[in-house]
């Protein structure tokens, strides 16, 4: 496994889209050093920044202070990419496949329009996680993307399908204009959750306060939500099964949507 | 809208002390083509989280809570195309059900419409999502009517840089030319980001003072950076630049264009000669002296 070290922060972003498994896994460790990057406009190598160390293989440890280094494992397919610390905006972007795990905080669009694999972020996360780029008709498309901390605003934006789960906080409009998939929120959200969403599914844990264009339908125990509740176990997210009140929305766009609160029983 | 507009909504705006000519040049004083009663023939609706002067002038005053405006027009765009609203939920935004229904019907009824938005809606919580809602119910209403949305511009000539960036770069705002092409970002590549992330490490600050209304981690970067100020006056900016250039003051001693709000482009004939060079002179002979150099290095 090829072991990269930052030895000291960019003093503007470094776009590093080349460090991904995809690029790297056949290269010896010299390839890896003379992979281009960019340094704002400059292009520089990977061996101008990063220290390479260790074995050729399918996946890429990361270390140092990545707050500024933008696009890694962008469009990977296999592999995995340990990242120690944190790490800067565009995450996974496109991912289809493989493993991200972050110790650290992420910037902003993480798992940005992805279609598959898994993104694991021990800390917080910055808006826009797994939304669709500027001027895109959808976001993520497939895959995972666990969070332990927080995320800002935007969370799941215009996604179509894969799933979000987050268990800090979570600012406004999460599951903006969301066009199905799933969100699950273990302490609830800010304001404006689900606006504009179109299907898809919104699970929260805590209460929410709702836009004028969600109505309250029914209390129910879906039973989709086992095999969700399976899946999330295994990485230490525990869902209640039974004990939702469901709301549909939102009235504004298409409305097919569903929010799902959990209320504790009495 | 002069010779058109039947119904005029201004929403988060105070344009009877911010924009003093708007309601007689452009609006609801003018007699046009197709309103040959002037004031008589057209409806003019405020929406805003207070009362001002500009109530006065306005057949319908809608007060809403401050930073609910998202929801507002959330809930307008439902109750335009016939979909159920929350009534409990609509009234925590200050507005009534029956209001906003009395204003989808005038919406859907009038032969052309305008919405202005001013900054009381777009600097508020939800910001761009604001612009977006109001942007997005005017265009759902096309559906009915004819219906226009135009922000508000606050300072002189913004517009003039959206238009020029939009031919040049195809975005308006937040682009990145890094790369080589045109990559557009808000978040990631606005101004006030970059600076409060300090993303940058050198400013040029052309005809702009953001050291008077950024927040302080931005102003705190732009002082422990390079900064190079292109502007006639001594600004809060030029204070804590590096370089300050005194430049031309436009349509006094220099010539040029500015771009009206709704995009018109003005000339400007300056009365007076000034000793400084223009913007443009400074910008061009910097570019020349950096390609100078740029081939002394190769």
């Amino acid at each position: 496994m090829p072991t990269l070290t930052l030895r000291e922060p960019p003093t503007v972003p470094l776009e590093a889209e080349t460090i991904t498994p995809d690029v790297t896994a056949g290269l010896t460790l010299d390839a890896v050093r003379a992979l281009p990057v960019y340094h704002g406009k400059r292009k520089l190598t990977v061996g101008d920044f990063f220290t390479v160390a260790g074995e050729p293989g399918e996946s890429i440890e990361l270390h140092g202070d990545l707050t500024r280094v933008k696009w890694l494992g962008k469009g990977m397919t296999r592999g995995a990419i340990h990242i120690h610390g944190h790490v800067g905006m565009h995450l996974g972007a496109y991912l289809a496949g493989g493993r991200i795990d972050v110790t650290g905080n992420a910037g902003d669009w993480v798992g940005g329009e992805m279609s598959g694999g898994m993104i694991h972020v021990r800390g917080n996360v910055g808006g826009q996680v797994g939304a669709a780029y500027r001027g895109s008709a959808s976001g993520m498309s497939g895959g995972t993307i666990l969070v332990e901390g927080n995320a800002g605003i935007e969370l799941g934006m215009r996604m179509k399908k894969g799933l979000i789960a987050v268990k800090g906080k979570v600012r406004d409009f999460a599951g903006l204009q969301m066009k199905g998939g799933t969100l699950v929120l273990m302490s609830g959200a800010e304001l404006r959750t689900g606006a504009w969403m179109q299907r898809g599914t919104i699970v929260s844990l805590a209460p929410l306060r709702l836009l004028p264009t969600f109505a309250a339908t029914c209390t129910y125990s879906p039973t989709f939500l086992r095999v969700y509740a399976r899946h999330l176990a295994v990485h230490g997210f525990t869902l209640p099964l039974a004990g939702y009140t469901r709301y549909a929305g939102d009235s504004s766009a298409f409305g097919k949507g569903e929010l799902l609160v959990y209320t504790t029983p009495q | 809208m002069k010779n058109r507009a039947d119904l005029i909504i201004y929403w988060g705006g105070n344009p009877a002390e911010c924009h003093p000519r708007h309601f007689t040049k452009y609006t609801i004083m003018q007699k046009g083509r197709f309103i040959p009663n002037g004031r008589k023939g057209r409806t003019m609706v405020l929406v805003d989280i207070r009362e001002t002067p500009s109530a006065k002038a306005a057949d319908v005053f809608l007060q809403v809570r401050p930073g609910k405006d998202f929801e507002v027009l959330t809930a307008l765009r439902a109750v335009v195309k016939g979909q159920r609203v929350d009534a409990a939920a609509v009234a925590d935004t200050g507005l009534s059900l029956d209001q906003l229904t009395d204003l989808a019907n005038r919406m859907k009824a009038c032969r052309f419409g305008v919405l202005f938005f001013g900054m009381g809606l777009s600097m508020t919580r939800g910001k761009h999502m604001n612009s977006a809602a109001a942007l997005t119910l005017a265009a759902e209403l096309n559906a009915f009517t004819k219906f226009v949305a135009m922000p508000m511009r606050g300072h002189g000539n913004v517009t003039g840089a959206d238009v020029i960036m939009r031919y040049t770069t195809a975005f308006p705002f937040g682009v990145n030319l890094s790369r080589g092409y045109p990559r557009f970002n808000p978040g990631e590549f606005s101004t006030i980001d970059l600076l409060v992330r300090g993303d940058n490490d050198a400013t040029l600050v052309l005809g702009a003072d953001p050291g008077a209304t950024m927040p302080q981690p931005a102003i705190r970067h732009l002082s422990q950076t390079p900064t190079i100020v292109l502007d006639p006056k001594v600004t809060h900016t030029s204070r804590l630049a590096k370089v300050h250039i005194t430049t031309a003051a436009t349509g006094i001693t220099a010539p040029g264009t500015v771009y009206r709000m709704d995009e018109i482009p003005l000339p400007l004939k300056p009365p007076l000669v000034g000793p400084y060079p223009t913007d443009e002179d400074v910008m061009r002979r910097i570019r020349e002296a950096a390609e100078r150099k740029a081939h002394i290095a190769a």
